[in-house]
Formats: C-alpha cells, sequence, structure tokens
C-alpha cells in the first residue's frame, strides 16, 4: 500500500534509542488501510491538539457484554480506514508464557480481520488487538475460540485476573500465582463476560512483596506471597556477599523500613523477626544468604485504583495470612463476599476502595466476616476507617 | 408466571428508562423482581437468555456498562433480523 500521509510531527518521536510506536504502526500501516488511516488521524491530533475518537457504545460479539471496546473516530469521510477502529481484548495465558505457534496463530487471524497492530500486554494484562471494524467482531471471537482463545474483561466487570512469572521463572514466589490465576479466571467467567458490577474489578497477584506486576496499586483484590516464621539466614553466605564488597550496613540493615536487622562482622546478620514485615527488601538482595520461612501463603488487600471519581489509592491489607491451596475456595468465597457488599453499596462508577472509605471499613469487615486486626490499620492514629457503634459504648 | 410473560416485563422495563437512565443489569433484575413477585435468580435467568439471543444487550459508556435494546443495525450486523 502506497504512504497516503506525511507525519513530521510523529516521525519525531522515531529519533532517540527507544522503540517507537510510530515505527511499527508504519509498517502496519504498508499492508492495512486501518493503520495507515489511523496514522493519518494521530498526525492530525498532534498538528490540531485535538482527539478525533469516540469511546463506547453498543459494540461486542452476542452474548458477552465485555472483551471489545468500540471506538470510532469522528471524522469517518476524511479517515474512513478508521471510522470504527474497535480493540479486542484476548484473557492471557497466567504469567504470559506462549508458544510462538500460539503467537502465530492469533497473529494471522488479526492480519486478516484487523490492523495488525497489537499491544502485548495492556495494563489489564490481556492480549490487545488494536482496530477493526463493526463487522468483524464475530468472525475473529468464533476464529479464536475455535484455537482455544477467549475474550478478557471490560467495561463494569471482573477484569481479567493476571499475575507474575511466579515459581515458572521466580524462585522467591511464596504461592504458585499461575494457577491461583488460573483457578479464578475459571471461578469468575460469569462475572467477566456479563458485566454486572456497579464498576471495574480487578485481581493481580504477585508471588512476594516485591510485587513485580504492582498488584498493591492496580488492583482491587491485590493477593500478594508472604511467610510465616523466621527468615533463614546462611551466615556463609553473608559474609561472602561483605567480602564480595557488599556494603550490608548501607544496603541491608539501613535500609529495612522496620530497622530489624542489625550487621556485624563477627557475629553476622540478625534479624529481629517479630518486627519484620516481609517487605522482600533484604531476601532479594542477598539471594544466597536469605530465604523466607517455610509457612507460605498470602496476604490479601483491598482498595487500589487509579484516579478517576476520587484519587489514586494503594491497597490495604483486609487478611494479613491466609494459607492458598487448590481449589483455594476460601480466597474465592471471600472475594465473592466483598463483590457482594461493594455491588449492594455501590454506586455505579465507584470502586469497591472507594465504597469503604465512604461506608467505613466496619461494615465492610462485618459483612465478608473478617475480624478487626491490627494489621489492617494503614496509617496509625490517622486511619478513618474504624468508627465506634452505639454497641460499642458502655 | 410464564417465563417469556418475564421476559415481556423485562424488556417494558428496558424500554421504559431508555431516555431516562442507563440501566444496570442488577437495575432491571431488581426492577423485574419487585413487579413481577418472582426470586432475582429466575429474573437474572431470563435476561441472560434474552442477551444471548440479541433481544437485549450490554452497553458500555465511559467503563461502565448497562442494559439496553439493540438497534437495528446491530441485529442485521449479527444475522438476527
Amino acid at each position: 500500500m502506497a504512504k497516503k500521509y506525511e507525519t513530521p510531527l510523529l516521525d519525531e518521536l522515531e529519533k532517540g534509542p527507544w522503540p517507537s510506536f510510530v515505527k511499527e504502526f508504519k509498517k502496519a500501516a504498508k499492508r492495512s488501510e486501518i493503520a495507515s488511516d489511523g496514522l493519518g488521524q494521530l498526525e492530525k491530533s498532534y498538528r490540531t491538539k485535538r482527539g478525533y475518537w469516540k469511546h463506547g457504545g453498543i459494540v461486542g460479539v452476542l452474548g458477552y457484554g465485555g472483551g471489545v471496546i468500540g471506538r470510532y473516530s469522528s471524522l469517518p469521510e476524511e479517515f474512513p480506514g478508521v471510522a470504527h477502529n474497535h480493540t479486542v481484548r484476548i484473557n492471557q495465558p497466567s504469567g504470559w508464557f506462549y508458544t510462538t505457534k500460539a503467537l502465530r496463530e492469533i497473529s494471522d487471524i488479526w492480519d486478516r480481520y484487523g490492523s495488525g497492530l497489537t499491544n502485548f500486554h495492556g495494563s489489564t494484562g490481556d492480549m490487545i488487538l488494536l482496530g477493526t471494524r463493526t463487522e468483524n467482531l464475530e468472525p475473529i471471537f468464533a476464529e479464536l475460540s475455535s484455537i482455544g482463545w477467549d475474550l478478557g474483561g471490560s467495561g463494569s466487570a471482573m477484569r481479567t485476573p493476571s499475575c507474575c512469572v511466579g515459581p515458572a521463572r521466580c524462585e522467591w514466589s511464596n504461592i504458585d500465582t499461575l494457577d491461583i490465576t488460573y483457578s479464578i479466571t475459571q471461578e469468575f467467567q460469569d462475572e467477566m463476560h456479563r458485566p454486572a458490577f456497579p464498576y471495574k474489578f480487578k485481581i493481580k497477584t504477585a508471588g512476594c512483596a516485591v510485587d513485580c506486576i504492582a498488584s498493591i496499586a492496580r488492583a482491587d483484590l491485590s493477593i500478594i506471597g508472604t511467610w510465616k516464621g523466621n527468615i533463614k539466614i546462611d551466615q556463609a553466605e553473608v559474609k561472602r556477599y561483605a567480602k564480595n564488597g557488599m556494603d550490608i550496613q548501607a544496603e541491608i540493615v539501613d535500609m529495612c523500613p522496620t530497622e530489624c536487622i542489625s550487621y556485624d562482622k563477627k557475629e553476622g546478620l540478625t534479624i529481629n523477626n517479630e518486627e519484620c514485615n516481609r517487605c522482600m527488601h533484604c531476601i532479594a538482595k542477598m539471594t544466597k544468604a536469605l530465604r523466607p520461612g517455610d509457612i507460605k501463603g498470602a496476604t490479601l488487600l483491598v482498595g487500589s485504583k487509579a484516579p478517576i471519581v476520587v484519587g489514586a489509592m494503594l491497597s490495604w491489607v483486609i487478611v494479613p495470612f491466609i494459607e492458598l491451596k487448590p481449589p483455594y475456595q476460601e480466597l474465592k468465597d471471600l472475594t465473592r463476599k466483598m463483590i457482594e457488599w461493594w455491588d449492594e453499596n455501590g454506586r455505579a462508577r465507584e470502586r469497591i476502595g472507594e465504597v469503604i472509605e465512604s461506608k467505613g471499613m466496619r461494615p465492610f469487615l462485618e459483612y465478608i466476616g473478617v475480624p478487626p486486626m491490627p494489621q489492617q490499620v494503614k496509617a496509625p492514629r490517622r486511619d478513618p476507617f474504624f468508627f465506634w457503634a452505639k454497641t460499642d459504648l458502655k | 408466571m410464564e417465563t417469556e410473560e418475564l421476559k415481556q416485563k423485562i424488556y417494558e422495563i428496558v424500554e421504559k428508562s431508555k431516555v431516562k437512565k442507563k440501566l444496570k443489569e442488577k437495575d432491571v433484575i431488581a426492577a423485574a423482581s419487585e413487579e413481577t413477585g418472582l426470586d432475582k435468580d429466575t429474573v437474572k435467568k431470563a435476561l441472560r437468555e434474552m442477551i444471548d439471543v440479541g433481544k437485549l444487550m450490554y452497553s458500555y459508556s465511559g467503563g461502565a456498562s448497562s442494559i439496553e435494546i439493540p438497534s437495528e443495525e446491530y441485529l442485521k450486523e449479527k444475522g438476527l433480523l
């Protein structure tokens, strides 16, 4: 396909040492009118400093309420290739592991029906296929489902659960993030495909507190692997770290958020495990010398979100420790209770964290059947979530 | 109450609110359950059947989803008209 548009402003984004989406866009534009007109419209947006996309509406596959995000150009005569420019979300495998065969199959389908442009992966975790027409949605869905793929979540639904690579690549993972995510995904199929909630609900599972998928900042329910018991210390390895030039005092002891570590050249490393908050900093820094305790499980946190109705929020602890073993029934039941409470009390476009903030932590905990615990206090002396009821006063 | 009668009631609820308010699935279920006296699970099942055959459908605006009556254009595109 011949070049249709001059793009001097977008060309600027190709300069420098970083990968550029413009380069990929131009490659796709050689084969696809959607990508070509998308490039033209984007250049116009940069020139006029105006957006020309209209979002939403009645777009999707029959029976599903999620997985397709409708997008139309407000300049369809000028850029007919992007008159419809819908996004399709595909449920990714846990930990984003693919075979090249699977990727080729998906790419072939997308080249036939869409722009050829993809985003691996969107912030939800899904595979994102960018740009197709309404009439292509059913054929894309039929072909993808025939080879084992399904749409992801969108709208007021359970969003596609996602996780870090967990035990597949990381020996520090305290839980099987991949299996948990797969199991949750199967459990909440109806909630993913039939949007019935006040707004979105995201679950992200991290194997440890390093939290490589930033679940504490991005998920309504953050599941973060942790342990019970003492951190195991190999003092010989500690000595080796020191010998090899690590400044243990500065890099480990002084960086401990609870100041529970001390170091003496002779005695080695000492950890006051009672005070440890299992942040993983020391373990991640001294991987050969330190290991988590043997009793593995997870901390459940609730409520993080990006700023929409109110500002950005981080998740806070609801269940300090839960053992997570297949089929994860306790986790699933608790998640359902949380969703039920939110669904009953939340207004449209209110996330669970916002509802807890407005209604208070007490009714939330009472409904889900979790007793109040010191670990739930996010900021001592200024925590707004606990209120005295009349029955508490004598 | 016959299922078809219930489905007709659900359709009327969605139709009535068409210009006033976008109804979430939960709103439709609650309203139909209140009007018919049937339990929410029965109403939900009937609503889902209507969505599966394109009588009603999910719509989406500003990140929030609602239930709507599909347009003629949509039904044609899905081969239902």
